[in-house]
């Protein structure tokens, strides 16, 4: 099932509010599209690791309001929801992001969708509204740098002698 | 995944938020990278970097506030040094949160070609 796989997803850092992810499939982009948005495939492949998904509704309308629960290995209840800000079928939707997890944390995220010869290339931001994170980003010195390969950055500063080493 | 790692996989504590933070800033990260080979006094990091006394010594403060370096005295001198082990929080956050989304889409890669598989059997 791997023969086609385009490898893990790019995951960058441009600022420490915002990640953004790419990735390519091997699939048109009205399937891809379903797969992200349709509650019988997204309870087969929201949860990581395999998790249960217990509850997933969603309404697929601007407006509209979806409500995924998964439960951890410790049996624990994990509740994400939001709203439908855009959605543009096949290749776009925003809604807000809501952890119950997380209370503090409001976020938005977006989901691109471009196919280029039977390859569709998925860009997600999730990009988090934290106003307390921002004013203190801003007190410091108003200056976020790019900052994309942050695991591996971080890698060599804990192992500066390891095979991660820049 | 106990939920501690799930928390950790989908939002940042306070903390790490700071760190991450603190690290974000390319000069700072270059103030980390002359400390990894051991203590240094501002004047050595000066040398080392193409920025000035005050410019080093500001970003000294917050990697100091969020505990990403600390400062000793020696005779005149203060020594600052990496405390690698707060960044190891920011770290795991990093690989878990990136180990769950990768799980995710793999998992989205797999029911993709299912679906296809099944559409041409039909």
């Amino acid at each position: 099932m791997t023969a086609n796989r385009h490898g893990s997803a790019v995951i960058e850092y441009p600022n420490h509010l915002d990640i953004v992810l790419t990735r390519e499939f091997d699939a048109p982009i009205a399937l891809v599209f379903d797969v992200f948005t349709k509650p019988e495939h997204v309870r087969k492949t929201f949860a990581p690791f395999g998790e249960e998904v217990t509850v997933c509704s969603i309404d697929l309308r601007v407006g509209g309001d979806y409500h995924i629960v998964m439960v951890t290995a410790d049996g624990i209840e994990c509740s994400f929801r939001g709203t439908y800000l855009e959605v543009e079928p096949p290749t776009r939707t925003v809604e807000t992001w809501h952890f119950d997890g997380w209370p503090d944390a409001d976020a938005v995220e977006t989901m691109d969708l471009h196919e280029t010869d039977g390859v569709t290339k998925l860009s997600y931001r999730l990009a988090f509204t934290d106003q307390v994170g921002r004013d203190h980003m801003d007190r410091v010195d108003g200056l976020v740098s790019s900052f994309e390969n942050a695991a591996d950055y971080l890698s060599s500063l804990l192992d500066p002698t390891g095979t991660a080493a820049r | 995944m106990s939920l501690s790692a799930y928390n950790g996989a989908v939002a940042r504590s306070s903390t790490t938020s700071d760190v991450f933070n603190a690290i974000a800033e390319a000069q700072r990260r270059d103030v980390l990278d002359v400390l990894i080979t051991g203590e240094k006094a501002v004047g050595a990091i000066v040398k080392d970097l193409s920025m000035s006394q005050p410019q080093v010594s500001k970003h000294l403060r917050v990697l100091r506030v969020v505990g990403l370096v600390t400062c000793r005295a020696e005779g005149r001198r203060r020594l600052y040094r990496l405390e690698r082990a707060r960044l190891r929080p920011l770290h795991e956050w990093l690989a878990n949160y990136e180990q769950a989304w990768n799980d995710r889409l793999d998992r989205v890669d797999d029911l993709l070609k299912e679906l296809q598989q099944e559409g041409e059997r039909q």
